[in-house]
């Protein structure tokens, strides 16, 4: 059964997670809720009804297993997808719920099917994304830096891992409130989940929140605070 | 320059980087250009402008222009959908600056295979244009409505599993009357007539293509 391993040199294994309130220093910076989500594709029924909800600081972890819906839900959390049924309530620094047009320009998101161009040096794809969210040049070569990879290498041209390294890159590039995080962890050497977790934790600590889906355990920080463990059935 | 057009150049700006590194739609545009240009000349002969040659040279003109931009403008979207950087672009990007980005430089495509393809073929079947700027002004209405027209239904075909006959079924009412207009307009210039009428009706096109094109994209582009 999927499950969440919280402090990964211990071994502490929690099948479930309760609920945890918000830490009193970070203010509502960001949250996420979501009631009732369905989503259909045809005849078939992805999401029936799935609820959940993440603050500032906090992680919000959901596993199932293949075909369990869970990038549909990150999908729909993310503006790509319209759920059928159900509400999505992002509100970033006590703004009204953003609609899915403004969240899908402020999520910062890493998932399997994300790909960047692969004419495109890593520095290129960044570069251009930066200009589109208007960020400094410089924030994409900081983060290139960081993960540790070549500036000048088509991105066509990069191991898998490398690749996954590329998608955190662009994610992050626009210091997004809200990270919606499809197996993040995804082809990853130890170094270099290492360095992801990193990010993520400092990304919490900031006050930001995340949306995480594994379809198998997922090994949580100690100092990551669970919101929620949204469990979905295969 | 604002943001926008900021983001419109910056969408211009790395499809024609993504191109020179591809060459797809050159390559396309080029080649088809190219053979069927070769195969009018030489299916023809120097026709010039006594004879049926005035009829027939400006639709052969528009059909090898029309063929060659619509083989390779849609690349611009189905490329970006089957290589997932659509995901990408969808999330970092506000669709009106993808939208003309995306014309942009289906636009400059588009005038950059006329430039090759009409003095070629004026030159290869010995055509003389008695009004030249009429003719200029009708490839460049004529081009931009190829353009926007191709960019608006390359953005829906690339939606869907069957893109080629998708692509083909939309594109023939929506292209027809241009390529009826710029034909007529390309007739006139040849006989040295400016037919601004005929001019105005294309522009009238170009500007319902694109205004119609903008508002839609938003609901073809995202869920």
């Amino acid at each position: 059964m999927p499950s969440i391993r919280r402090g990964a040199a211990v071994g502490f294994r929690r099948p479930y997670n309760p609920p945890v309130p918000p830490a009193p220093s970070t203010a509502p910076m960001v949250s996420l809720s979501f009631t009732g989500v369905r989503r259909r594709f045809g005849r078939l029924s992805v999401l029936a009804g799935v609820s959940g909800a993440a603050g500032a600081g906090q992680v919000l972890v959901v596993t199932g297993p293949n075909g369990s819906g869970k990038s549909t839900l990150l999908r729909c959390l993310a503006g790509l997808l319209a759920p059928d049924a159900g509400e999505i309530e992002h509100r970033e620094a006590g703004s009204e719920p953003l609609t899915a047009a403004e969240r899908r320009l402020r999520v910062g998101y890493v998932a399997p099917d994300l790909a960047l161009y692969e004419e495109l040096s890593t520095a290129e794809n960044l570069d251009f994304f930066a200009r589109l969210r208007r960020v400094p040049a410089t924030r994409g070569g900081e983060l290139l830096d960081l993960l540790s990879l070549p500036r000048g290498r088509a991105a066509g041209a990069l191991s898998s891992g490398m690749r996954q390294k590329l998608r955190w890159a662009w994610a992050l590039l626009h210091r997004p409130r809200l990270l919606l995080l499809d197996e993040p962890f995804q082809n990853l050497d130890t170094g270099g989940e290492a360095v992801v977790r990193a990010l993520l934790a400092e990304h919490l600590a900031g006050g930001g929140a995340a949306a995480l889906a594994q379809p198998v355990e997922v090994t949580v920080a100690d100092d990551w605070q669970v919101a929620e463990h949204v469990e979905l059935a295969g | 320059m604002s943001n926008w057009l900021a983001e419109v150049a910056a969408v211009f700006a790395k499809d024609w980087k993504s191109e020179a590194r591809t060459r797809y739609a050159l390559n396309t545009l080029g080649l088809f250009a190219l053979s069927t240009l070769v195969l009018v000349s030489v299916g023809l002969g120097p026709m010039g402008v006594d004879a049926a040659g005035a009829e027939v040279l400006p639709f052969l003109l528009w059909i090898v222009l029309l063929f060659a931009a619509t083989a390779g403008l849609p690349r611009a979207f189905v490329h970006e959908e089957e290589t997932h950087t659509a995901i990408a672009l969808r999330l970092a990007a506000r669709p009106s600056t993808v939208f003309w980005g995306k014309l942009s430089f289906a636009l400059s495509l588009t005038w950059a295979l006329e430039a090759l393809v009409a003095p070629l073929f004026l030159a290869l079947v010995q055509l003389e244009v008695a009004a030249p700027w009429a003719f200029v002004a009708g490839l460049a209405a004529g081009g931009f409505g190829l353009a926007a027209a191709s960019t608006v239904i390359a953005a829906i075909a690339a939606q869907a599993r069957g893109r080629s006959t998708l692509f083909a079924v939309l594109s023939f009412p929506i292209l027809i009357p241009l390529l009826l207009l710029v034909v007529e307009l390309t007739r006139a210039a040849l006989a040295g007539d400016a037919a601004p009428m005929v001019l105005r009706q294309l522009l009238l096109y170009d500007g319902a293509v694109a205004v119609a094109g903008a508002m839609l994209f938003p609901a073809i582009w995202n869920p």
